[in-house]
């Protein structure tokens, strides 16, 4: 059954995560994306800095994340995913801060996704191909990393899930690792096989996904039942906004520039009955405060509304997809 | 060797030194009128160009297959190719007798299309016309390639294949009499403003395309020509499209864009913050990797419409300049392949990248370096010598400079008496490393 979900990040705090948790019940989601990726964020890893969250130990990291898990469940959320923080390999960052992203931060949040009893954790696959010369030879090493996760995942019972990501060249966002379809199926198929059980999924990024000119319909469809999560939010084909599905127009007529069609078309070919999950936490930073209330209903809303065009039934919606 | 943007002996030195295999093509859009094509033609020829790729869109734009058949004209002195498409001839002939005269030959074209935005259905009957006139004017001009597009509008979702495959079968027989090859394009599609990937836009399917099609011939006939602004268009990788088609990539469009806006701007013009906003790093190691020798086709209308018509004959020499450096980019190991022996000049980071990527399979004897601290160490297993130490070489050791420095050193080797210099360039390697050197 189709479910709907947003990230915990501008929603949950830790001063008061039941509060938050609460919030997203009231507006309509039944499960919640959990933004492990807060704790330790990408820019300060790009600037090679990191702080001590996972220097803490594994019961001290449980006890910190016990309020959000009752939190939830308080609320009748389910954590149905969550992001792993990200890059977990940066270039010239030197050995020993890979190491503590890979050895350390890697394997602590698979530990905290088990603890929340989530199924499926989000990676971000190495951009190494400007480096190495190859998108083959850069998932080699995204490769050694998850293998070195395999075993983790399987004793945990949690996927591992790869997603589309960019790259930048001068400011101009273009196709970065697992962005093909086809390629991507065949190393989820090759990897699972591998390690003797379903320990690899993929997570489609409707953003990124837009940004590279991907077709939407063609690409789900392509990974079909490899596909595990979503990350769904929109921009102008420019930049990585992270907003509302249907935000962006760039004609006289208005009508959406991101293939909203081809999402709903690819997911019904494929049979999708997994979690609506939005990844659109920069709304809720745009929009004043006192509004947050509403622009959460109003994506959970948005949400529901994907979730009738899913429907083998589809009662009258308004807008034809 | 960069020699050849400063001075023309330079310039003869590199075009002997490649096969000669890679055909550098300019596309006259922007730069050449249609009814009066002595200027552009001749300000082509001058800045060097000796191919032109045929374009018959300047006969018969998108805007007016747009439009065919919905406006009544008020003019009738100029019939219109969409409504005449046996015209195609007379209106093209122009260009064809003054490239004629120039000895400006036309090995490719490009058969006219419709708006990427185009709702009309309609066209398919008019455009198979239009290209089969193309063909037989192709076959009279001595042209070798066609570049078709895939019908695409009115084309319903899962039937891209089956409908094109009828539509690009149909001129085999022509294309056959005329000695012509069909090259496929990949596309963009009109997302409501936003160009996403269309037809052929996958390199894998598009090969497939090609492969089928000469099944079906029997023959190479069908080929496909790379547009490398419709890859950046849709934020593609250049090095895994390119590696997806192979052999089968017969001619590259080389334009430039901000890869959101549809244009063709000459290569490297369009940067922010000092960087170029186009792939070229993955295109160049593409077309290395598949061993690219085709067809390099510049296309650069609207950088040279934006020109003043009193600047054009500078830019058609930048044009030229730029078109050699991605022909040499793209063949720079034959420059290696060149001389039985070879000679750095250099012990700094390009040297070493020289020796991380090419050094195994094209070991210099030595390095040298104007440096005399550093005279008599090793350097990334080289020893590093004095400059003296290259005037006691055989003749057919090439002098490969590894120092941004190029026309400094070049001189004074040159004042040396030192031959065979050339230019190493560590801008587009297989492979960049982590580590540099400081200082």
């Amino acid at each position: 059954m189709i479910s709907i979900g947003v990230q915990t990040k501008n929603v949950v705090y830790d001063s008061d995560p039941a509060a938050g948790y609460e919030m997203l019940k009231k507006a309509g989601f039944s499960c919640a994306d959990f933004s492990l990726n807060s704790y330790l964020p990408n820019f300060s890893l790009y600037q090679l800095e990191r702080n001590d969250f996972f220097d803490r130990s594994e019961a001290e990291l449980e006890q910190h994340f016990l309020p959000h898990k009752k939190g939830a469940e308080a609320a009748g959320i389910v954590i149905n995913q969550m992001h792993m923080p990200y890059p977990v390999y940066v270039p010239n960052g030197g050995t020993a801060l890979n190491e503590y992203l890979w050895n350390t931060v890697a394997r602590k949040s698979m530990y905290i996704c088990a603890f929340f009893q989530c199924p499926y954790i989000v990676v971000h696959g190495f951009k190494l191909a400007y480096n190495l010369g190859s998108e083959e030879m850069e998932w080699a090493q995204t490769e050694k990393f998850l293998d070195s996760l395999a075993p983790l995942a399987k004793e945990l019972h949690i996927m591992v899930c790869v997603e589309n990501l960019y790259n930048s060249i001068g400011g101009h966002l273009v196709e970065g690792p697992c962005c093909n379809a086809g390629k991507m199926a065949e190393r989820i198929d090759r990897f699972n096989a591998r390690h003797r059980g379903e320990l690899l999924g993929f997570c489609f990024d409707t953003g990124h996904a837009n940004l590279v000119g991907s077709d939407f319909e063609s690409f789900l469809t392509t990974l079909g039942h490899r596909l595990k999560v979503l990350h769904i939010h929109d921009n102008d084909g420019v930049g990585d906004l992270h907003q509302i599905p249907f935000t962006f127009t760039k004609t006289r007529e208005n009508t959406a520039s991101t293939d909203w069609s081809g999402f709903i078309k690819g997911l019904k070919r494929i049979h999708f009955d997994r979690v609506l999950s939005f990844e659109t936490a920069p709304v809720l930073s745009s929009f004043p405060q006192e509004m947050k209330e509403q622009v959460l209903r109003f994506i959970a809303d948005t949400g529901g509304y994907f979730c009738k065009c899913l429907s083998p039934f589809p009662g009258k919606t308004g807008q034809s997809l | 060797m960069l020699a050849w943007i400063f001075d023309e002996e330079g310039d003869k030195r590199i075009l002997q030194q490649e096969d000669k295999r890679l055909e550098i093509i300019v596309s006259p859009r922007g730069i050449v009128d249609i009814e009066r094509p002595g200027q552009g033609v001749m300000d082509l020829s001058q800045a060097g160009f000796g191919q032109a790729m045929l374009d018959f869109t300047m006969c018969c734009p998108e805007y007016e297959l747009e439009s065919v058949g919905k406006r009544k004209r008020t003019s009738r002195k100029r019939p219109l190719v969409s409504e005449h498409p046996e015209k195609l001839y007379d209106k093209v002939r122009p260009i064809l007798d003054r490239c004629t005269q120039e000895e400006m030959s036309l090995p490719a074209a490009y058969a006219p299309y419709p708006c990427r935005d185009t709702k009309r259905e309609d066209l398919k009957e008019l455009l198979i016309r239009l290209t089969e006139e193309c063909i037989r004017i192709c076959g009279r001009a001595g042209c070798t390639s066609l570049i078709v597009r895939p019908l695409f509008s009115g084309v319903k979702p899962g039937d891209e294949w089956e409908v094109n495959r009828k539509y690009y079968l149909h001129f085999l027989d022509l294309a056959r009499e005329n000695q012509i090859m069909i090259l496929l394009e990949n596309q963009c599609r009109d997302q409501n403003g936003h160009l996403v990937r269309g037809i052929c836009a996958d390199g894998r399917e598009a090969a497939q395309w090609v492969d089928r099609l000469n099944e079906e011939a029997k023959e190479e006939r069908f080929g496909f020509c790379m547009d490398a602004g419709a890859c950046s268009l849709c934020g593609q990788d250049m090095q895994d499209f390119t590696c997806s088609l192979g052999k089968r990539i017969k001619a590259v469009i080389l334009r430039d864009c901000d890869g959101h806006t549809e244009c063709s701007m000459l290569p490297f013009t369009c940067a922010a913050g000092g960087q170029s906003l186009t792939d070229w790093l993955g295109l160049i190691r593409g077309l290395r990797e598949t061993g690219f020798d085709g067809q390099l086709i510049l296309d650069f209308s609207d950088t040279a419409g934006a020109f003043s018509p009193i600047l054009r004959p500078g830019l058609m020499k930048l044009a030229r300049s730029t078109a050699e450096y991605f022909s040499w980019q793209i063949g720079l190991e034959k420059l290696l392949r060149k001389y039985p022996s070879i000679v750095l000049f250099g012990a700094g980071n390009m040297c070493r990248n020289y020796m991380k990527c090419y050094g195994q399979q094209y070991p210099p004897l030595f390095t040298c370096d104007n440096n005399q601290a550093i005279w008599g160490t090793r350097f990334c297993g080289l020893e590093v010598k004095p400059p003296a130490a290259l005037k006691g070489l055989p003749d057919t050791c090439g002098i490969l400079i590894c120092n941004i420095y190029y026309r400094e050193i070049e001189k004074q080797l040159e004042d040396m008496g030192i031959h065979n210099i050339e230019f190493f360039n560590d801008e587009y390697m297989p492979a960049f490393h982590f580590d540099r050197l400081e200082g």
